[in-house]
């Protein structure tokens, strides 16, 4: 009998730790989740993947290509060229900020060691805004928008390369944070964004085919027709917090910019392609 | 007669003045009441957001249930700020038990 106990207690140690052991490298989940997609749609080629819904659903990428033939988002695209070129008030241009000019969308969302913390492409404009004594754009409408759409323009064709650098705990923890949100239940509808764009991705909700997760962070900015302009990433993902009925985070505050670390850190790999249109 | 109507009178303002001072009793009771069923679905609002689990509409609900307070619709008030608070419980327990990080079995590593 007490041979039993012995064993059974062995074996239950043994198996807490394996529910441990679980934990994951980034680069193990970037393959789970990129073959997850592969053996869900296995006709769809991987590069396929930035034009999300219309990747797998032919009706809406007919409709979708019509839409690109006169792209909505190009007086978008001219402005934050005017945007970038017109000096701030004390003389200096965005290019004192970035001096490798607009085309620098790949490097965003990067980790910053000194600042210890993610920063995204938005936060940095606004950072060099505030360094020149200008106001801070709105995160999610208005001109923000604008040289973002510029900036993704010139950007296209860059590859995702998300890196989580090693030798900064903190980096894998914001990665691991982002991770936790995207497969969190939350709002009154219980669900976590995995729920929608992973496992039931390809799946109609009302009459939207859900997009696939890969792939997400590649378009964006995207001129929405339900918008009737172009909006950001953050909006999009307050937009969603909404529909499952959770109270939405701060755009470019510390959860979504975690979010959106592992988000395009799943990604990498697949060209960059913004500004996108959607419906 | 005269006497009779006097007493008459009197005992009518009695009675309407009686009733009047009872209702405002009531009235302020049932604010009181009504805002304290407020104030604690504005605590289980802030104990869910605590935790990052507030809900789309807690807080809109518990301005609401306010502005019926303000405008003497206690019942509808009251009704409210239960929501509220069960939105607020609810949305702490589910950030709760969503603590630890749960990958789905569908993902195979």
């Amino acid at each position: 009998m007490k041979k039993v106990f012995r064993t059974l207690a062995l074996l239950a140690l043994t198996c807490s730790i394996g529910a441990t052991a679980q934990a994951s490298t980034p680069e193990e989940d970037l393959k789970a989740f990129q073959d997850f997609y592969k053996k869900r749609f296995p006709n769809v080629e991987t590069s396929d993947y930035v034009n999300g819904a219309y990747s797998i659903d032919p009706v809406g990428r007919e409709n979708w290509e019509a839409i690109e033939e006169f792209p909505p988002y190009e007086p978008f695209i001219d402005d934050g060229m005017t945007m970038w070129e017109t000096p701030f008030a004390n003389g200096k241009t965005y290019k004192d900020c970035f001096p490798d000019g607009p085309a620098m969308k790949g490097k965003f969302p990067h980790w910053d060691k000194e600042k210890g913390m993610v920063v995204t492409l938005e936060l940095a404009l606004n950072q060099c805004r505030e360094a020149n004594g200008e106001k801070p754009l709105k995160y999610k409408k208005g001109p923000i928008n604008n040289i973002v759409s510029y900036i993704a323009s010139e950007s296209r064709g860059q590859l995702t390369n998300v890196e989580i650098p090693k030798d900064d705990p903190r980096a894998l923890q914001a990665y691991e944070d982002g991770k936790k949100f995207y497969y969190t239940r939350r709002g009154q509808l219980n669900f976590a964004c995995a729920h929608c764009h992973l496992q039931n991705a390809g799946m109609i909700l009302r009459t939207e085919v859900l997009s696939p997760a890969l792939g997400h962070t590649t378009h964006f900015p995207v001129y929405r027709s339900k918008w009737g302009t172009v909006g950001t990433l953050h909006r999009r993902f307050t937009g969603c917090n909404k529909q499952v009925r959770a109270k939405p985070f701060k755009a470019h505050g510390e959860e979504y910019r975690n979010l959106e670390y592992f988000l395009t850190y799943m990604s990498n790999g697949l060209p960059l392609n913004g500004p996108g249109a959607r419906k | 007669m005269h006497k009779k109507l006097i007493l008459l009178l009197t005992l009518l303002a009695a009675i309407v003045c009686g009733g009047t001072t009872t209702t405002l009793l009531a009235d302020e009771a049932s604010a009181a009441k009504v805002q304290k069923l407020i104030d604690a679905a504005d605590a289980a609002r802030k104990e869910a957001a605590s935790v990052g689990g507030e809900w789309r509409d807690t807080g809109k609900m518990i301005k609401k249930a306010k502005k019926l307070l303000k405008k003497g619709d206690y019942t509808a008030a009251a009704k409210l700020a239960n929501d509220a608070a069960k939105q607020g419980h609810l949305g702490y327990e589910q950030a709760m038990s969503q603590k630890d990080l749960k990958m789905p079995s569908y993902l195979h590593y």
